[in-house]
C-alpha cells in the first residue's frame, strides 16, 4: 500500500500530497469485509437484501436483525462494522423524526440522503473522529397520494385556490447508497460488502430503468434479491449465512407504504428458487466441462 | 361550550360536590378558566379488628349528577408482585379526585415495591403509613385532593389502619370512614364500632350511667357493619352506589370482593 | 455628532424621547410578560360515543369542528386508528387534537423501529415472536399519564378522549381520560353531551360488562347510529355527518362519511310553548 510509511494515514482530515484521504479508504476496506447488501428500486417498490454471516452457532437463528425501519417508509441496510451501522440508523431515525417534527410529513428520501450523506461526510473532517466503517444503502417510497398532514383537519377546498392539480404525479420508490465519504448517489440497484461485484454484474442484468419500459416488479426483485444474494455468497461458500430481506410498496401495494419484513412464505419461495437456479448454473457447468 | 368541560370545585364539607362552586360573593374570579380538580364522588370506610383488618369503598364513579361508571374501584393493593400485587399485605383506599387517587396509588405502590429490592423484606404498615404521609406532605402547596385510608397488619399480627386528610396529616385508628358519605356514615360507626352514647342497661340513669366499654369485633360482625353502611349511605346519598368493593387483610393474606348495591 | 454608529439613522432621542421598547420580548429588553396557558378550548369538536359488543367496540363521532356557535368545519375526522387494535376518539380542543395525533404518529413510528413484519400475528413457530403489537389498554394508560401530566403542569390539553379496541388478551377494551387525567371504564361510554343524551339509551342496551358480552356487533352499531340521531336532535353542536369505526380481532373499520339516516322530525310537531306559537 503506497499510504504506509507515509504518515499520510495517520490523522483523519488530512490529505496526501497527491490529495487522498486514506482513513477514508481504510473505512473502505472495512466494509469490504462485511456481508453482502443489496438494494433493487423496481417498479412498484423497492427491496433490501442482506446476507447476513453466521459468525456463531450459538447465536439464535432469525434474531438479530441487521436491516433497520428508519421511518414508516423507509429503512437501512448497511455493510461494514455493525456498531457504526447501527449509530448511522439512529441518526437516521432522529433526521426523519425532527423532520416530521417541522413539516408535519414523513421525510422524503431525497432529503434523508442528504442529510445522512452530510453527516457521514462530516466525519471525514476532523482528527479528532474516524470515518464510518460502513457503506449504508436507503430504500424506501415516497408516497404518489397526497398524503394528510400529521395531524391535519379536513381535506381542504375540492376546486379553485388550494385545490389539487390534477394529473400531477409525485413520489415513487426511492434507492440511495451512502460511502464512508459521504458520497451518495441513487440508484437503480446497489450492492456493497463482500459480495459486490458479483451482486453489481447480476444487478445490471435486471430491468431496472424505467425509461426503458417493463421494469421489473416488486414481486420478481424479492425473487431477483434473494437470488443475488445466494450468487453473491458463492465465493464465502465455507460460511453458513441467514438471508434477510425487507421491502416497501406504495399505499395500494402489499406493504400499503410501510418498510417490512418480507413475509416468511414469500421469502422461503424466494430461497427456494434461489437455490435451484444456482444448482442449475452448475449443473449447466458440468455439462459444459464434460 | 366552556361550561361543557369546566369541572366543579370539590366539595368541602359534606353535601354534593358541585354545589359547592364558587359564588360571586364568597369567591370572585375574574373569568372562568383551568381548574385542575374534581370530584369523582364515591365513599370509603375501613375497621380494623385483632387480627384483620377491613377496607370498602363502593364502584360508583361521578361527575356532578352524571355516572361516569358503575365500576370504578377504590381500593387497591399495594406492594407484592407484578402489576397483579400478588402476595400484597397492604391495602390503600382513595377517595376524592380519582386521577390525584391513581398517581397517589402508583406511587405508593412503586415505593413500597423498591423498599423489597433494596431491603431484601416486606415494608412493615407503620413505615408505609409514614412514607404515605410524607408523598402527600410532599405535595402540599398542590395536593393530591383524595382522602386516602391505609390498612394492613402491624408487626404483632394485629390489624392496623390509618386515615389521612389531603396534605398527610394522619392518626392510626379503629375506623374511619372517609368521602361523599362519610358524615353519614362516620356517626354509624362511632356508634357501632366504638360504642359511643351505648351505655350499660344495667347501670343506672343520669350521671350514673356507664358507657359501654368497645372491644375488638369479630370479622363476621364487622362485614355486617360495613354491608349496613353502605346500604344505607346508597339511600341518602347520590354519589354513592352501584357496587360495594371489600378488601379483608388477615394473616393468610387480602380476600377481595364484590358486591352489588343499588344502581338508582 | 453622535459617535455611535449603532445611533445613526434613529428617531433623535432628544425629539421624539427614548425608545419605548416594552413591546419586544424580554430577552431583547421588552417589558416581562407572564407565560399564559390554556384557559379555554377554541375550536372544538361535541361528544364521542363508544360500545363494547361480544367481540369488539364500535366508536362514532361527527365530522364538526365548532368557532364557539359557528359550525366552522365540517370535514374534521376525530376518530383516529392507532394501530391494527386501537381507535381513539377525540372530543373538545381540535389543535390539541391534532397535538396528540402528530404524539400518537412518532409513537407509532417508534414501536415499528423494531420487527416490523406485515402479518402482525402473535408468536409464531420456533419462539420467535414479534414484539407485541401495542394493546388499546397500553394506549389508554400512556395517554391518561399524558393528560394528567398535563393538568399537572397547569397547561391541560382540552380533551375528552375514548381510547377503543382489544386488550393485551384480545378481549374488548373501552376506556376515557379527560383534561383533568381522570380515568374510568365501562361498556358504554360518551363524552361531552353524549354522556347526557346517548349514554342513558346505550346503558339500556349494555346495562353491565355480562350484557356486552352478549351484544351482536350489527346491535352495537345500530345502536350507535341511533345515539348519533338523537345527538343530532338535540346537540346544537353536532352534525349529520359522522365518522364510525369498529375494532375488532379483524382489525379496525374506519368509515368516515356516514350520513344519519331516516330522521323523522314528526317529534317537532309535538314542540309546543316557544317562540311566537302559543297554541
Amino acid at each position: 500500500m503506497t499510504s504506509i510509511g507515509t504518515g499520510y494515514d495517520l490523522s483523519n482530515s488530512v490529505f496526501s500530497p497527491d490529495g487522498r484521504n486514506f482513513q477514508v479508504e481504510y473505512a473502505v476496506k472495512a466494509v469490504e469485509n462485511g456481508g453482502t447488501a443489496i438494494g433493487i428500486r423496481c417498479k412498484d417498490g423497492v427491496v433490501l437484501a442482506l446476507e447476513k454471516l453466521v459468525t456463531s452457532k450459538l447465536l439464535k437463528k432469525d434474531a438479530n436483525k441487521r436491516i433497520a425501519t428508519v421511518d414508516r417508509n423507509a429503512g437501512v441496510v448497511h455493510s461494514g462494522l455493525l456498531p457504526d451501522g447501527r449509530h448511522f440508523v439512529s441518526r437516521a431515525r432522529d433526521e426523519a423524526s425532527s423532520w416530521r417534527g417541522t413539516y408535519k410529513a414523513p421525510i422524503p428520501g431525497s432529503a434523508l440522503a442528504n442529510r445522512m450523506g452530510a453527516y457521514v461526510q462530516a466525519y471525514t473532517l476532523y482528527n479528532s473522529v474516524r470515518p464510518f466503517g460502513i457503506t449504508a444503502i436507503i430504500g424506501g417510497y415516497d408516497a404518489e397520494t397526497e398524503l394528510s398532514v400529521d395531524g391535519a383537519v379536513g381535506n381542504g377546498p375540492k376546486v379553485g385556490a388550494g385545490g389539487k392539480t390534477q394529473g400531477v404525479k409525485e413520489g415513487g420508490p426511492f434507492l440511495y447508497m451512502v460511502e464512508p465519504s459521504g458520497l451518495y448517489w441513487g440508484y437503480y440497484g446497489a450492492a456493497t460488502g463482500k459480495g459486490r461485484q458479483a451482486a453489481k454484474a447480476e444487478l445490471e442484468k435486471l430491468k431496472l430503468d424505467p425509461k426503458e419500459g417493463n421494469c421489473i416488479s416488486l414481486e420478481e426483485g424479492v425473487k431477483e434479491a434473494a437470488r443475488i444474494i445466494y450468487v453473491a455468497h458463492e465465493d464465502s461458500k465455507d460460511k453458513e449465512f441467514e438471508l434477510e430481506m425487507t421491502w416497501i410498496s406504495s399505499m395500494s401495494g402489499p406493504t400499503k407504504g410501510r418498510h417490512e419484513e418480507v413475509p416468511k412464505a414469500l421469502r422461503e419461495e424466494a430461497e427456494r428458487l434461489a437455490k435451484k437456479s444456482m444448482e442449475g448454473e452448475e449443473e449447466e457447468e458440468e455439462k459444459m466441462e464434460g | 361550550m366552556a361550561s361543557l368541560f369546566h369541572a366543579p370545585m370539590p366539595s368541602t364539607g359534606p353535601g354534593y360536590s358541585f354545589s359547592a362552586q364558587p359564588t360571586a360573593a364568597s369567591a370572585p374570579r375574574q373569568h372562568a378558566g383551568f381548574y385542575p380538580y374534581t370530584d369523582n364522588g364515591g365513599s370509603t370506610l375501613g375497621i380494623s379488628g385483632a387480627t384483620f383488618t377491613i377496607l370498602a369503598g363502593d364502584t360508583r364513579s361521578t361527575s356532578g349528577y352524571n355516572i361516569n361508571t358503575r365500576h370504578a374501584p377504590k381500593l387497591f393493593k399495594i406492594g407484592g408482585e407484578g402489576p397483579d400485587n400478588l402476595n400484597a399485605r397492604i391495602v390503600l383506599s382513595v377517595v376524592g379526585f380519582a386521577a390525584d387517587g391513581n398517581a397517589l396509588k402508583e406511587r405508593l405502590d412503586t415505593v413500597v415495591k423498591m423498599y423489597r429490592y433494596q431491603h431484601g423484606k416486606e415494608i412493615s404498615v407503620h413505615a408505609c403509613a409514614q412514607r404515605l404521609s410524607h408523598i402527600l406532605y410532599g405535595k402540599r402547596f398542590f395536593p393530591y385532593y383524595v382522602t386516602a385510608i391505609l390498612g394492613g397488619l402491624d408487626e404483632e399480627g394485629k390489624g392496623a389502619l390509618y386515615s389521612y386528610d389531603p396534605v398527610g396529616s394522619y392518626e392510626r385508628e379503629q375506623c374511619r370512614a372517609a368521602g361523599a358519605a362519610s358524615s353519614l356514615i362516620m356517626p354509624f360507626l362511632d356508634n357501632q364500632v366504638n360504642l359511643k352514647n351505648q351505655y350499660d342497661p344495667m347501670s343506672g340513669q343520669g350521671l350514673e350511667k356507664v358507657q359501654r366499654v368497645p372491644e375488638p369485633l369479630p370479622k363476621e360482625t364487622v362485614e355486617e357493619i360495613v354491608r349496613d353502611a353502605f346500604t344505607s349511605a346508597v339511600e341518602r346519598h347520590i354519589e354513592v352506589g352501584d357496587g360495594l368493593q371489600m378488601m379483608v387483610i388477615t394473616k393468610e393474606g387480602i380476600e377481595e370482593t364484590f358486591s352489588p348495591l343499588k344502581e338508582d | 455628532m453622535n459617535h455611535f454608529p449603532e445611533a445613526w439613522g434613529r428617531p433623535r432621542d432628544e425629539i421624539y424621547g427614548a425608545y419605548n421598547p416594552t413591546y419586544l420580548p424580554s430577552s431583547l429588553g421588552g417589558a416581562h410578560q407572564p407565560t399564559t396557558r390554556t384557559q379555554s378550548p377554541i375550536v372544538t369538536g361535541t361528544s364521542v360515543l363508544a360500545l363494547k359488543f361480544s367481540t369488539g367496540v364500535v366508536i362514532a363521532a361527527d365530522n364538526l369542528a365548532s368557532y364557539g356557535s359557528l359550525a366552522r368545519f365540517t370535514d374534521v375526522h376525530r376518530l383516529k386508528p392507532f394501530n391494527k387494535r386501537a381507535v381513539v376518539g377525540f372530543g373538545g380542543d381540535v389543535s390539541d387534537m391534532q397535538y396528540l395525533d402528530r404524539l400518537l404518529n412518532s409513537l407509532d413510528v417508534e414501536e415499528n423501529y423494531t420487527s416490523s413484519t406485515g402479518d402482525s400475528k402473535q408468536g409464531g413457530e420456533e419462539g420467535l415472536v414479534d414484539a407485541p403489537l401495542m394493546s388499546a389498554k397500553n394506549l389508554h394508560t400512556y395517554l391518561a399519564k399524558v393528560m394528567y401530566k398535563r393538568r399537572t403542569d397547569f397547561n391541560p390539553l382540552w380533551n375528552a378522549l375514548l381510547i377503543v379496541g382489544l386488550d393485551d388478551q384480545s378481549q374488548p377494551f373501552l376506556a376515557s381520560a379527560d383534561l383533568l387525567g381522570t380515568t374510568f371504564s365501562a361498556p358504554s361510554l360518551a363524552t361531552g353531551f353524549g354522556a347526557h343524551l346517548a349514554q342513558p339509551i346505550l346503558r339500556r342496551v349494555v346495562p353491565n360488562e355480562a350484557a356486552s358480552r352478549e351484544l351482536s356487533r350489527e346491535k352495537a352499531v345500530e345502536a350507535i347510529k341511533e345515539c348519533m340521531k338523537v345527538l343530532f336532535y338535540r346537540d346544537a353542536r353536532s352534525m349529520n355527518e359522522y365518522s364510525i369505526a369498529v375494532v375488532d380481532e379483524n382489525g379496525v373499520e374506519l368509515s368516515e362519511n356516514e350520513k344519519l339516516e331516516n330522521q323523522s322530525w314528526a317529534f317537532a310537531d309535538r314542540i309546543k310553548g316557544y317562540g311566537t306559537q302559543v297554541v
